[in-house]
């Protein structure tokens, strides 16, 4: 019974690609999984070719029980179910502010999802708002790519600074290198630069055209291309997850 | 919640896979998945527990399976990649699935009892977005064991697409397949194949007996029933798949001699007494190997009893006496196959299938309602006579010679249940039940703690292993003696509401 969110602040990290792909290995390894798709742009949900349903939304989501339970939809993997994203989801740290608790919604929707799923991941929008102190208070680990460049490294730090000042520390931090480019000499600085962290996982997915074609397959990469340089990657990412869970 | 019972259907004989295939295509925008060939494994215990409460139970593929027999529910899935024989519930990974067995299994074993090697085709059936909203599973199940063949389609929907799966559900409808074929009634059908029906045994003795039948003709009944329970656990005794077949093989001698002595005068003289001398045999043979049995069970008990540092020295004497069941099994092993074995099973089973041409003896031709009364009465009397003379101070060997006497009682009540009111019956089972609980808890402490002593003067001298060893068993010794007061001190109470106007009155009124 783990929760894993995907996070950081910055866009176009790999976020998505991460929950997607750990999400159908969870599943292939006999854990009943659910991904929650929390980003409005419902990359996540595009990804498994699932739509919300029309009546679901912000308000929905938030009611919680049944309203979760009837727009949870099964994707083609045995094992693996999706709670997708609506478009009014952007509008979600609105709809938070005016409720009391406001930090501790999310925890709360989660916690009957928690009985039926051995693992549930949630894919967070790029930012940090009160929907992510949501789901860090829910989270058991916070999963956190990083393209080892300045400024993310930059967002890095502020990302962890804030985690950091959250009281309640009952989350597990774990970062890993994303979209690597071995030929870059700066990422490969980089990641030397700051591999000393203990927060950081000695894992690195490589930038790989295959992972970006998962938008024209819309299946997991490692899913679609099981022999793969990618699928490889993730699955040693997911080895490293299993072993912190089963701790 | 996957169902996988409402939504199966037989495919009819005029309708081909192919045909059914095409039809669907032509209706849905499909997507077919080659034709793959599974085996489909079913277990059980020897006894149905699953069956009992209502589960089946079955590996396929990766994964193991528990379903609810009737609605076909699944209860609990797990998933593991490399396939591993198991036998027994606590061979299982720490799982749900482990826990729901570990209650139901309890020791016994699980046997595969049917497998079916199975043919499938999977069409998914895909929406505008080429997502699968339902999948159809078309399959020819083919029984290992005789080669009987099943066609069915299976309709399994997916979460949050309902509708297709009922438009799909119409669909099959129409086509005329309607027929409906549960995972439990395919079970069924393999099971007969290899002979065995569900439920067809149960350690529990019951005998269905007609007031108006002499006292022989219910002897020879009951007897027979004891036998067929002796050479139905023949094959798992040999096998060695879990302690309950030779237990349940050996609690049929007991039962059987119970009544040899009870049933006096009934049987001629001769059989009663050949008969007595040759299942005693049968008991001594068969001790060692059930002794050791229930020393090995006691592990898992023995380890909780020890604080952690003493917990280690008992590593050798679980070996030793694992060792010492391997010699002993083989011992008994080769004195069942022995002519004389087969001698007395065949010779006691002519007797009973015999007809009632030998003479009648003292009590053979006695209405059977009447000798169970009889019997029954005289045992209670005595046990409360003997019970009420035991206090604080009476010997050990009182509360052991009480507890045969109520062992007795409860087998005579057993045999002739069926001529009383079931639920009188079991009113006073139930408090009998009580007392030979406690007299059984106290019986075992003291037979645990005398091999436990016996196995401590085998300790010479020696290594650290040896001291480690001889402390583990002094501290179980203390712990086990320590319960047996305790058992002992909860005696007269529980003697107390057996022997209650209650409970008398309701003796005296049934077989008084």
């Amino acid at each position: 019974m783990s929760i894993i969110a995907v996070s950081n602040i910055k866009g176009g990290v790999g976020k998505t690609a991460t929950a997607v792909n750990l999400a159908y290995l969870s599943a292939v390894d006999g854990i009943n999984t659910l991904l929650c798709d929390m980003d409005s742009q419902g990359s996540a949900s595009y990804y498994f070719r699932i739509r919300p349903k029309k009546k679901f939304n912000t308000k929905k989501f938030l009611k919680g029980g049944k309203h979760i339970d009837r727009n949870i939809r099964g994707t083609d993997y045995p094992g693996l179910d999706l709670l997708p994203a609506d478009f009014s989801f952007r509008n979600i740290d609105i709809a938070l502010d005016g409720l009391k608790k406001s930090t501790q919604r999310i925890g709360k929707i989660l916690v009957p999802l928690r009985r039926e799923y051995g693992c549930i991941f949630l894919d967070c929008p790029p930012n940090v708002t009160l929907l992510s102190e949501n789901i860090f208070h829910a989270a058991d680990i916070i999963l956190i790519p990083l393209i080892p460049t300045t400024l993310s490294i930059l967002a890095l730090k502020k990302l962890l600074g804030f985690l950091g000042k959250m009281n309640y520390r009952r989350f597990k931090v774990m970062v890993f290198f994303s979209m690597v480019e071995k030929r870059k000499k700066m990422h490969v600085e980089m990641m030397q630069r700051i591999s000393k962290d203990h927060r950081i996982l000695p894992i690195a997915i490589p930038y790989l055209a295959d992972v970006e074609k998962m938008g024209v397959y819309r299946q997991p990469v490692t899913a679609a291309r099981p022999g793969s340089v990618a699928t490889t990657a993730y699955q040693n990412l997911w080895t490293e997850i299993r072993k912190h869970l089963e701790r | 919640m996957q169902k996988e019972n409402s939504n199966t259907w037989f495919l009819p004989e005029t309708i081909s896979s192919d045909h059914l295939i095409k039809e669907i295509s032509k209706q849905f925008s499909v997507q077919i998945k080659p034709q793959q060939k599974t085996t489909v494994t079913y277990f059980d215990t020897f006894d149905w527990r699953l069956y009992r409460k209502n589960h089946l139970f079955y590996r396929v593929n990766q994964f193991w399976k528990l379903l609810r027999c009737d609605s076909g529910e699944v209860v609990t899935t797990f998933c593991e990649m490399n396939f591993s024989p198991r036998r027994f519930a606590w061979e299982f990974p720490a799982s749900p699935m482990k826990t729901l067995l570990k209650s139901t299994l309890g020791v016994r074993g699980l046997l595969s009892l049917v497998v079916f090697e199975t043919l499938s085709i999977c069409v998914r059936i895909l929406n505008t977005d080429e997502k699968t909203v339902a999948y159809i599973h078309v399959k020819t199940q083919k029984v290992k064991a005789d080669n009987k063949i099943f066609r069915t389609v299976r309709l399994e929907g997916v979460q949050g697409y309902e509708s297709s799966a009922r438009k799909l559900g119409q669909f099959l409808h129409r086509c005329g397949i309607t027929d409906p074929a549960p995972p439990v009634y395919l079970f069924k059908e393999g099971v007969s194949a290899i002979g065995r029906l569900p439920l067809d045994y149960s350690s529990k003795f019951s005998i269905e007996l007609k007031p108006t039948l002499s006292t022989r003709q219910a002897a020879r009944a009951i007897f027979g029933q004891l036998l067929d329970t002796m050479r139905q656990n023949e094959a798992g005794i040999r096998e060695d798949i879990d302690s309950e077949f030779l237990h349940d093989f050996r609690v049929a001698i007991r039962r059987t001699r119970s009544g040899l002595t009870q049933l006096k005068g009934v049987l001629p003289p001769k059989i009663t007494e050949t008969m007595k001398n040759e299942l005693a045999y049968l008991g001594r043979i068969t001790g060692p190997t059930r002794d050791l049995d229930v020393y090995l069970l006691y592990e898992e008990n023995y380890l909780s009893r020890l604080p952690g540092v003493l917990r280690e020295g008992l590593a050798g004497f679980f070996t030793e006496m694992t060792d010492r069941r391997y010699r002993e099994r083989e011992k008994m092993i080769d004195a069942l196959q022995s002519p004389r074995y087969r001698k007395i099973i065949s010779g006691w089973q002519a007797y009973l299938d015999g007809d009632d041409g030998d003479e009648p003896s003292r009590h053979s031709e006695r209405p059977v309602y009447e000798s169970a009364r009889k019997i029954i009465y005289r045992r209670y009397r005595r046990i409360m006579k003997k019970g009420g003379a035991i206090g604080p101070s009476s010997p050990d060997e009182d509360l052991h010679r009480l507890r045969i006497q109520c062992k007795k009682l409860r087998y005579s009540l057993e045999f002739f249940s069926s001529l009383f009111s079931p639920e009188e019956i079991a009113r006073v089972i139930k408090q009998l039940k009580g007392l030979q609980t406690n007299l059984g808890d106290f019986n075992d402490l003291s037979v645990q703690q005398d091999m436990l002593q016996d196995y401590l003067s085998t300790i010479g001298p020696g290594s650290d292993k040896e001291i480690e060893l001889a402390a583990a068993i002094g501290g179980l010794l203390t712990n086990l003696h320590h319960e047996q007061k305790d058992v002992r001190n909860r005696f007269v109470a529980t003697f107390g509401k057996f022997s209650g106007s209650k409970n008398s009155k309701l003796f005296s009124k049934l077989f008084g």
